[in-house]
């Protein structure tokens, strides 16, 4: 796996409840941002093709050390943006729940988490390319190593202050204890970036046009701010 | 349906829709919002309820569930393998750590590996916990029709997610058979034999590439034919789904009491439940 989902009683019901109310806070923030746009049906078609790629890439078995399942969340949001790619992890997540691949009651937890990777692939891959103008190999690659390695540090600092339940360790005890789940997530991950990198290279050269969403936005600006100057 | 699966230990989704569709055992027959309501109420237990023995019976319930509908049990125990990997992978340091009574220990030298007993109770609710919620979720997705998701779908969640929820649930079959012929494909021209990360990753690479590639082209269309033919953004409900029965309540009600019961035993700390 490129992360690891918890699973149902890993967590307190007040942590459940807490990180269902955070996850439920900004799935409203994408909702309402993506109804004001002219184009939301689109955007909603092409979150869920996004979703069904996401979850169907994940039956497949890569037969790397000795068998591995991706879920390209940073690719998802290199491909279709913060807003509808917050809402395809959470479709992601349902369906994940319904096949026991995390929780019911940890989706709020696991969406928060795989919302991450979707901010880090998007936001770092966009600068990477406009901003520093890296190759799409380095900017896909970086990315999505940066977007898991932060998700996976993430999931180290809930599950440690939060505390797994029945257990009498302290904090810094359990984030000791979760190394092997970090150290784990960063093998992933740096499998999943080599992955992406060259599923982002392949795209850019068969249908470049799906990623000028996120590789043009600055270019756009550069290109507006001499013509509006006297 | 397909005979094909992609691995034995991720349930396929082809396969949960057949029995879903084909199915007529009791479970089959009771009422979704019935089943739904359990699942809620199991999730919500397993989370509250800390004691072993609870948590036990609280999956043999399940189990029995799963049995009653007549499901496959092989392919049950096939599908433990991911939440069971998650559970090890999240516990597995606990068992070493968490105080209590040394089962066994090894010494390397200067350092004393132990298992304590503590460490492998926490385990054993944790993957308890899972399997429960796991079996109740697969029992319960593969006896409800998609008819019946689709209205469950829209009275439990806003419109516009229902309906991203309910179109990545068609479009899933698509790409996914996609997938599987690319990879067949791939495999009977000795795409197998391939060797080295970097190569398998670029093999898959491609094979992921083309299925987004062509998800984008899908979505593209759909939407232009869902607009074109009026589609205001919500998916056609072709069948209501009528209120739980008396039977159904009763359960509903049974399983909400052991909740409240579990909830006063937790943080009243009465001891309600002595098992």
């Amino acid at each position: 796996m490129a992360h690891i989902h918890l699973e149902d009683g890993a967590l307190s019901p007040a942590w459940v409840l807490f990180w269902w109310a955070v996850a439920a806070a900004i799935i409203a923030f994408s909702l309402h941002t993506l109804k004001r746009e002219p184009a939301s049906v689109r955007r909603f078609t092409i979150g869920a093709m996004c979703a069904a790629v996401g979850i169907a890439a994940f039956m497949v078995t890569i037969p790397v050390f000795g068998g591995i399942h991706l879920n390209l969340t940073p690719l998802i949001g290199v491909l279709a943006g913060p807003a509808v790619g917050s809402l395809a992890v959470l479709v992601i997540n349902l369906f994940s729940a319904a096949i026991g691949h995390g929780g019911w009651g940890v989706i709020g937890v696991n969406v928060v988490v795989n919302l991450v990777e979707v901010l880090i692939g998007y936001y770092a891959y966009r600068n990477l390319r406009t901003g520093l103008r890296a190759g799409r190999f380095t900017s896909g690659f970086s990315a999505t190593v940066l977007a898991l390695v932060v998700s996976a540090a993430i999931v180290v600092i809930i599950i440690a202050f939060a505390g797994v339940q029945d257990s009498h360790l302290d904090e810094e005890e359990t984030a000791h204890n979760l190394v092997f789940i970090a150290a784990a997530n960063i093998v992933m991950g740096i499998v999943e970036g080599f992955i992406t990198a060259y599923i982002v290279v392949f795209i850019g050269r068969v249908k470049p046009e799906l990623l000028e969403g996120v590789e043009r936005i600055r270019k756009v600006l550069r290109t507006s701010e001499p013509s509006e100057a006297p | 349906m397909s005979g094909r699966t992609y691995t034995k230990h991720v349930p396929d989704l082809r396969v949960i829709t057949h029995y879903a569709e084909r199915g007529s055992s009791v479970v089959h027959r009771t009422n979704p919002w019935t089943k739904t309501f359990m699942l809620l109420l199991i999730v919500a237990l397993v989370t509250v309820v800390t004691d072993l023995a609870t948590l036990l019976a609280l999956y043999a319930f399940t189990v029995t569930f799963y049995v009653a509908a007549r499901l496959p049990v092989r392919l049950l125990i096939g599908w433990y393998t991911l939440p069971l990997v998650f559970v090890v992978t999240l516990a597995i340091m606990f068992v070493f750590t968490e105080p209590g009574d040394e089962i066994a220990g090894l010494d390397l030298g200067t350092t004393r590996i132990v298992v304590t007993d503590n460490g492998l109770i926490l385990m054993l609710k944790l993957a308890m916990r899972g399997l429960a919620v796991v079996t109740f979720s697969l029992a319960t997705f593969m006896t409800i029709r998609y008819k019946h998701i689709v209205y469950v779908a829209h009275r439990t969640m806003p419109a516009s997610l229902a309906t991203m929820f309910l179109l990545t649930y068609r479009f899933l079959y698509v790409t996914s058979d996609e997938l599987t012929n690319v990879i067949d494909t791939i495999h009977s021209r000795n795409g197998g034999l391939v060797r080295g990360v970097t190569r398998q990753s670029r093999m898959y690479a491609g094979i992921f590439g083309h299925a987004f590639i062509h998800a984008f082209d899908r979505a593209e269309r759909i939407s232009k034919a869902m607009e074109s033919r009026g589609f205001d953004g919500s998916f056609p409900v072709v069948e209501r789904v009528p209120r739980p029965s008396a039977k159904g309540i009763a359960a509903i009600l049974a399983l909400l009491s052991i909740l409240a019961i579990a909830v006063i035993d937790r943080y009243l700390g009465v001891g309600v439940v002595t098992i």
